[in-house]
Parts: structure tokens; sequence; C-alpha cells
């Protein structure tokens, strides 16, 4: 339940990215580039990869030089294969020598020793993985793999990519490359739990523990991916470089990634900490506003559902407002209705949801009970759309709209007193002494039900407690004495 | 659905939190269903210590297990499948012996009602079962006796052993634990391994190895002159499988492990069985919670380390749950919470809604909200109907709304133990709504109102709690004590604050 609550909780806020990527970029044309080469000449797969990863580097294109390392069967599985050949690690490595050390001379790049170590390493463990993942995915003939594997195999990629930062001199315009390879790694590591998962039978238990581990087992993968994700973000975060040079401009995505993790593993305590993590070093880092607009919403979208969940809703209503993907712009949503109709009682507007077939479902009803202060209403709307409440996480805020409804009915009978004896000269006065019985009489009728007096006596007590209403019960008088000027606040009343 | 206890084991007929105990709460029906499974249970053949490993079928004969229909555990399926797999053929045992022989096997577990506690991935298969049996006809012309004689593990068991056992034990000792005898298997080994069987010696027999066996084994390679060192590393390398228990003390000290644990230090099921009965009854009689606590945490580490995972194990995490919520002992309850969480998921039968409900209720107390979202969404629509998890949920959402009123009747009738987990944080509560009262109810109250609001059992103990802040909110009239609501500022306020900034989190995950 959990795994299905986080999966349609995680937006897919990074087809976004990619599409940012391909603006930046242009991403058909260096694989029609690559195309071109690999026909004209019949030359090793390796051989075109190798160009597409000089043109890169001559261009200091980072992005170029990150699609060099993409596992994606689906874009590229003729290509994938043909890099795999017929996995002869042999002709790989000699391949790789050759076009990093004897035939580098003739380009115009230059790459220092530890560079084109740290790349051949690099491009080592890739084509490794890639002989995992075209098994795994059933287009190898000779054997099959699981997502394990490739987990495993992506992972010593992931490693070397981080080593090539820590110990290759790799410089800040690679970045790119990191994305990659820590984008694919918590992918693979979703597949690698997905299909544990079903053979439940492999159970490998930590036999030092005196309990069975089961959110360990469900996730082990991923958590041990976003060890390495975290790793990601320490080698951008703590790179002293002055900024023009710096992995500082890695953050933002490195965060995102560990963000989408750690909310796939239910660990808010987790978030919280890169949150500090990331406002304790923000003297150093870029300001958000310098980086891609879609790691910037991605990141004030996690910031906010996480304020949202401590129920920080002031703070939550700062939820991204940037709207350019219909989906994204619904799953703020979500989380800011809510907010806006506990911390300013506001609800939304039908314009606002039209576009939202989804959000008119979940939110419509509610709404309406709330105008028409019906809390029977309101409770088969709440109970109706539980369910889906729950999996947004919203139900437990939603909840508190009853106190809404409630305001708006009392509100009502306040009015419906009318007014005192007009005295002469002053302005009309409402009638603020009201009998309990008249509320109790209101509370049953809208809500359908009979309700002992003394309930009704303790949600009374309640909206005074919580603000929505000024004055005061005398209990053994039986009256609610309401002030005389804004007895409601907010509401004119 | 009932969330009644179906036959799992219970506890045994007199609960032991029926003890009056001087707790601030007010009484609560407790365990109108958990009654029933406090039938002294039938299912363990293991009931008194002193029982062999292995006792006959007459002993323990439960009718109800064999008309059962049975749902074939998924270890007996994969033994048979093992059984027939054309690497595990032995040259010269015939389909049919075999077959005769899988049936006698799992009948016989079936009859001893152990076929879900036999650990079959250990389990001999027929074949090498009727094999060894060849063997021993072959040794048994030359000395009958000879092999269970020697057999070392069993001269131990046949001490505590009643003596009208002894003649049904000597059939089922060669038949279903041959791996327990040295002798028997070192001379297997000599004789006639067939050299395809390494699987079953890596897998099987090895794992489960005294040190002493390891010994005398090591030693017979020597003289062999390496003839198994091929594939048998000299330090035994780490189990592929989980280890077999072969401890047969019911009691045993919890140390955490901080090394794979050995085999002898650990209780096989059969024995966690009557370890369990021991200390239901200790507990009855005792009521130490510090030695029942620690003897359950090694009970679960034993179940662990083998893999255990099964209606008992449900049954030993409930029962220490139930303990550990009477103490108030909320770490372990919390782990023992999350494992049964994890178990019920994985489809094994136990109390689910009694134990779902104290989790929202925990939850509540420790205001983990992200939790408690999650206790809801495992929740089925028919368990939100269950009167046990309705009442949780109730608790919740009058707390929510601040519905004290409504709290505090649910406070008053409280299924099953939720009362000891609502005593946690009554208090605080009561805080709450006395900060709600005195902001909103001028200029006083009656005391008997927030006696009765506020379900403290009598005027006097709200008197106390409310004089243990402030003396001077109560007042003495002629025929009733009013409590000065206008009087009391901000103290339960600043009160209520303070106790929740203060939740107890400890073991919490």
């Amino acid at each position: 339940m959990n795994m299905a609550t986080y999966c349609d909780l995680n937006p897919d806020l990074l087809s976004l990215e990619v599409s940012m990527k391909g603006r930046s970029f242009s991403a058909c044309q260096p694989r029609r580039q690559f195309e071109v080469a690999s026909s004209a000449v019949p030359v090793s797969a390796m051989d075109s990869l190798i160009r597409q990863f000089r043109a890169a580097y001559a261009g200091t294109n980072g992005e170029q030089l990150a699609e060099t390392l993409s596992p994606d069967t689906e874009v590229h599985a003729a290509r994938l294969q043909a890099i795999w050949g017929r996995g002869d690690a042999r002709s790989m490595t000699s391949d790789l020598n050759f076009l990093f050390h004897q035939d580098q001379a003739r380009h115009s790049i230059r790459l220092s020793k530890e560079e084109t170590s740290g790349w051949i390493a690099i491009y080592t463990a890739y084509w490794k993985a890639i002989g995992e993942i075209l098994a795994a995915e059933g287009l190898r003939n000779d054997t099959q793999s699981s997502w394990a594997k490739v987990y495993i195999a992506w992972k010593e990629v992931t490693l070397l990519t981080v080593r090539g930062y820590t110990n290759h001199d790799f410089e800040n315009w690679t970045i790119p490359c990191l994305y990659v390879t820590g984008k694919y790694l918590r992918l693979f590591a979703m597949r690698a739990d997905a299909e544990r998962g079903l053979s439940s039978d492999d159970m490998a238990v930590d036999d030092l523990k005196d309990d069975f581990d089961p959110q360990a087992e469900e996730h082990k993968s991923l958590e041990d991916c976003a060890r390495h994700l975290n790793r990601i973000f320490q080698v951008c975060a703590s790179d002293r470089a002055p900024l023009e040079e710096s992995r500082k401009w890695g953050v933002y995505y490195a965060v995102n990634l560990l963000f989408k993790t750690y909310f796939k593993l239910n660990s808010e305590p987790l978030s919280k900490n890169i949150l500090k993590a990331i406002s304790a070093g923000r003297a150093d880092i870029p300001p958000i506003d310098k980086f891609p607009k879609s790691q910037q919403v991605t990141f004030k979208y996690y910031e906010g559902v996480l304020a949202f969940l401590e129920e920080n809703y002031v703070e939550a209503s700062t939820l991204p407002g940037y709207q350019d993907a219909q989906r994204n712009l619904e799953l703020i949503l979500t989380y800011l209705i809510p907010c806006r109709l506990l911390t300013t009682h506001t609800l939304p507007s039908s314009r606002l949801l039209e576009p939202f077939p989804r959000l008119q479902k979940l939110f419509i009803p509610l709404s309406r009970a709330i105008r028409k202060s019906d809390l029977k209403a309101f409770d088969i709307a709440l109970r109706d759309g539980e369910d889906e409440f729950i999996k947004r996480r919203v139900y437990l805020t939603l909840e508190r709209g009853r106190d809404i409804v409630l305001r708006n009915l009392l509100r009502k009978v306040f009015i419906a007193g009318g007014f005192e004896e007009p005295k002469e000269g002053a302005a009309p006065v409402r009638r603020t002494r009201i009998p309990l019985t008249e509320f109790t009489a209101a509370v049953q009728l809208s809500s359908g039900e009979a309700i002992d007096p003394d309930e009704v006596e303790c949600l009374m007590a309640n909206m005074i407690y919580k603000n929505l209403m000024k004055g005061y019960i005398a209990h053994e008088r039986g009256i609610v004495v309401l002030s005389k000027s804004g007895a409601f606040p907010g509401t004119k009343v | 659905m009932s969330w009644a206890v179906p036959p799992a084991p219970g506890i045994q007929p007199v609960p032991y939190y029926s003890q009056q105990m001087n707790t601030a709460y007010t009484p609560v029906t407790i365990r109108s269903g958990f009654g029933q499974a406090y039938q002294p249970s039938q299912q363990y053949s293991y009931s008194a210590p002193a029982n062999p490993p292995q006792p006959s079928s007459t002993m323990s004969p439960p009718d109800q297990q064999q008309q059962q229909k049975f749902d074939w555990p998924q270890s007996v399926r994969n033994y048979v499948q093992r059984t027939f797999q054309a690497s595990n053929e032995i040259h010269g045992v015939g389909r049919e012996e075999k077959e005769a022989r899988l049936k006698e096997i799992i009948r016989s577990e079936q009859e001893r009602g152990t076929m879900f506690s036999t650990n079959w991935d250990e389990m001999p298969l027929p074949q090498q079962l009727i094999q060894k049996e060849r063997h021993q006809a072959l040794l048994a012309a030359v000395g009958p006796t000879h092999a269970q004689a020697k057999s070392p593990s069993f001269a131990a068991v046949s001490k505590k052993r009643k003596s009208s056992d002894l003649s049904e034990s000597e059939q089922t000792n060669n038949s279903t634990v041959p791996w327990r005898s040295t002798k028997a298997l070192s001379i297997e080994d000599r004789i006639s391994k067939p050299a395809n069987d390494k699987r079953v010696l890596m897998d099987g027999p090895l794992t489960g190895k005294s040190k002493f066996q390891k010994n005398v084994e090591k030693r017979q390679r020597r003289g062999d002159g390496g003839y198994q060192s091929s594939y048998r590393s000299p330090s035994p390398s780490p189990p592929s499988g989980p280890i077999v228990g072969l401890n047969e003390n019911l009691e045993k000290r919890y140390l955490r492990l901080t090394a794979a644990p050995k085999p002898e230090d650990v209780r096989p099921e059969y024995i966690l069985h009557q370890t369990l009965d021991l200390l239901k009854r200790k507990w009855r009689k005792e009521n130490n919670y510090n030695y029942i606590c620690d003897q359950f945490k090694s009970l679960r580490q034993d179940l662990t380390v083998q893999h255990v995972r099964n209606e008992f194990t449900v049954s030993v995490y409930e029962i220490h749950a139930r303990i550990a919520l009477e103490k108030g002992d909320l770490g372990e309850y919390n782990q023992c919470q999350t494992q049964l969480r994890a178990l019920y998921r994985a489809g094994i039968k136990g109390n689910p809604i009694e134990f779902k409900a104290y989790r929202i209720l925990y939850f509540i107390h420790t205001a983990n909200r992200t939790a408690l979202n999650d206790a809801i969404a495992d929740l089925t629509t028919a368990e939100k109907e269950e009167t046990p998890v309705k009442h949780a949920l109730n608790v919740r959402s009058a707390l929510a709304l601040g519905n004290y009123h409504k709290f505090f009747q649910l406070y008053l009738d409280v299924p099953n133990m939720g009362a000891y987990l609502m005593d946690m944080f009554i208090k605080r509560e009561r805080l709450a709504a006395l900060a709600n009262m005195c902001k909103a109810f001028k200029p006083e109250l009656k005391l008997r109102y927030v006696t009765e609001e506020l379900a403290f059992e009598s005027d006097a103990e709200a008197a106390q709690f409310i004089i243990d802040y402030n003396q001077e909110l109560l007042e003495e009239r002629d025929d009733y004590i009013a409590f000065l609501t206008g009087k009391a500022g901000q103290i339960f306020e600043n009160a209520r604050a303070q106790a929740f900034s203060r939740v107890d989190l400890k073991g919490q995950i």
C-alpha cells in the first residue's frame, strides 16, 4: 500500500527535466551525428560512442556527454546492442585502449592521464552493465539476467563516475554524467526490488538481527541506492572550487533524486536532513532561481509536501505555482487546496478546477458541503473520497474542514437570531445571547443524527478555542454569549 | 470475519493481565474474544518440557487436523518437487519406492501436526532415506543396534524421555532425523556417497552439525586422504540457508548477536513451542517482566535466525506485544507490532484486527501522522467495520476534531487491551480538553461536569488532577465544588503544549 501511495505521489517531474535538457542541446542532433558516423565508415559501435564522447568534450557539452552513458533500451536499443556486440570483453578493452590512447592524438581534445583512466574505467563498466541490461530485457539470445544484477552492474558505473570527480579531475561541466547514472541507479534499484518482491522465497535475512526487517527487505536495493545518491549529493555539495567551476550546480538535481528516493522509502526524516544540509550550506550554494526551472519546481514541490506532512500549512502554501505541465499542476493543487482551506478558509473556484476532472471529483463535493454548511454532506463526501484522500495523504488535513462547516452552520444560527430590540439612536445590535438548544437543533438538522447536548457544547468550546468563534459558554445557564463585534472572525459577522 | 482468535495458539486459560493492577484508568472490559484462545491448545504436541522431540503419533493425534482440508505449505510443495527433480535422482531407487516413502513422510508429519513447523528445506529426500536405510540394513547384519547406540545427540535426549515413549522412537529416529546421527552420516559419506549428491551435503546436514560432529568428520576426512575436500573448505563456509538449531534448553538468556549464530546455541522450533508454553506459565505465576522480556527476545532471535515465519511466529510476537503493552514497554511493543504487520501482510494467520487497532492507537500516542496515514491505508473496507478498528478510528477522528466529549466516551469502552495504549495519552488529552474548556466556559463549571466529561473516576480524582496544576482553581460551594475556568488563564494551555512536545518515541522506527 505504501509503495502504491508513493508511486502515485511521486510526480514524474523527471520527464520535465528531460524536456528541459532537450531545449538546451537539441536531443536529436547528436544522435543523427552518431548515425551518420556509423553508416559512413564501417567502424565499431564503441568507436562511434567515443566519437560522440570526443565531440561532447570538444564542445564541453555535458548533456551530450551524459548521452553517451544512457542505458535506455527503449530509445537506444539498437545502439546498445551494437556496443555490446558479441560480448567480447577483450576486444572491448583493446578498442577502448586504442581509442583513448593511440587514436586520441589525432583529435583536438586534451585529456589528462587521470581523466583518461577514469573514463576508460567508466566505459568498461558501462559496457558490462549494458550486457546485463540487454539480458534482463530479454534482448540477448545467449543468456538472461536479473534486475538485481543490472543494479549491481550499474552501481559500478555510478561509483566509477563519482570517483571520476574525486580521483580523476573531471570538470564540472561533465556533471550531467552524474545525473544520468544517478537517475538510472534509482530506476534499476526499484526494478530490482520489485523483482525480488515477486519471488518472495528469496529471503536474505541479516542473521545478526533479532527480528526480520520487512522494510529493509522490501526496499533493499533502493536503500542501498539512497546511500549512493547521497554520495553524489556530497560530491556536489562539498566542492570548494570557485562557483563557475563548481559541482555545486549539481546539488539540486542530486537532492531531487534523493527526495524521490526517500519519499518512496517513506523516510521523511531523511528528507528533512537534506533540507537542513542545504539550508546550512545555503551561503555557498548558488541561489535556487539560478538553477534550471525544472529543478526548482521539483525541489519546491517536495519542500512544500514535506511542510504539508508536518502540518506546517503556512509554509506549505508556498508550493510552486509554476504552470507548465498539467500533471505537475494537478499534483501541486492536491496539496495546495487543503492548505488554503485550513489557513485562509478559501475554496477552489470551479474555474481553477475546470481542467482537472480528478481534482473536481475529489474536492467539489467537499467544497459544496462547506458552502452549504451541510455536515451530513461533508461527512459523506469525506467518506466517499476516503481511499483516494488517504492515498494522497490529504485525508487527515481535509477532515479538519469539518470545523469550517460547523463554523458556517453556527454562523447561520447567529444570523437567524436577528437583532436585539433597537435602542434609540444606536446602530442595531445582533442578538448575542443564544440558547444552546438552538445550536443543538441546528447541528442535529445538519448532520441528520441525534446528538448529545454535551457534545454540542464540546464542539462549541472547540470553535471558541480555535478562534473560529468569539464568545463564551455559560454552562449553568445553557446559553452561549457571542461577541458583539466580530463573533465569527473573518466572515464579516 | 471475527477478530476473535482462530485456533492459533493462545495464552493459557487465565489471562495474565486480569490481575488487579493499581492503574489510574477506569477498568475496561478486556478480551472478550481473546478468551477463546485460552483453551488449552492441542495443536502443540510439545506441551511438556520432558516430551521427546519426536513424539509418537499416538500421543497427539489432533483429530481436527486430520479432518481439515490441508492447505499445503509452500515448503512441502518444494520438498515434493525436489524429490522428483532429475538432479536428485539416486541410482537404484525406483520411482514407486520414492513415492510411497514420500507419502509416508508427509502423512506422518501431518499426523503429528508438525506440517508447518517442520523445516522441509532440511528434510532429507525420500530417496536419500531409502538409500540410508539400505546401508543400515547392511550394517545391521554386522551389529544390529550399533548405529543408534552411538548417536550422541539422541543419547542426550533419551535421558529426558519417558520409558513409554522409547519403543516408538527408535523407528522414528532413523526415518526422520538421520542427519543427527553422526555415525550413520559418516558411514554413508565414506561408503557410497554418490558424486552427484554434493548439493544435499552442502545445503542440508552440514549446516546443522555441531562442532563435535564437524571435528569428527574433519578427522575422518584426514583419514580419507582429502576425499571430500574438493567441495568442503576446512573452515565451514557461511551456511547458504537458515541454520537449524540443536539447543534443547527451554530457557536462554538474550544476547545480541555479534557473529553468525551457532547451531548449538539455537533452539529448534519444536523446543521453542515448549519454551513459549513455559514462558506463558511463568508469566502468570511470577509476573516478572524483566525475565519474560529477555526470554521472549531470545525466543524471537531463535525464530529469526532459523527463518521460521509461520503462525507460531505470529503467536510469539502477539503474546510478547500484549505483555509489553500491559507493562507499558512501548519499545518492545513497537518492535513486535512492526513484525506483526509484515507477518499479517505475508498472509500468516493471527489476530490482525486486534493488532491493527492497537497500531492506530499507538500512532495516535506517538503523534506520527505519516504512520497513522499508512496504518489507515493498510485497512480494508471490511476491517474498518470491525469493532476494535472502528473504535480506534473513532478515537483518532474525535481527537483530530478536538471532540473531547466523544473521545472520553470512547475511552470508557475500549476493546481488547487498547486501554493500555489509551492510558499513555489520556493525561495529555485531559490537559488539552481542560485548556479548551478554560477558554470557552466562563466564568466557571461544576467540578462534576469536568469529572464526567473527562472520564475521571471520581470528583476526587478530577480535583486532584486540577490541583496538581493550581490549587486556587477549585472553590467549595454549598452543594458543589466549582472549577473556576475564568481564572485558569494559560495554565492548562501551557501544560498541554508541554505534554505534546514530549511524546516518548522510544522504540519508534
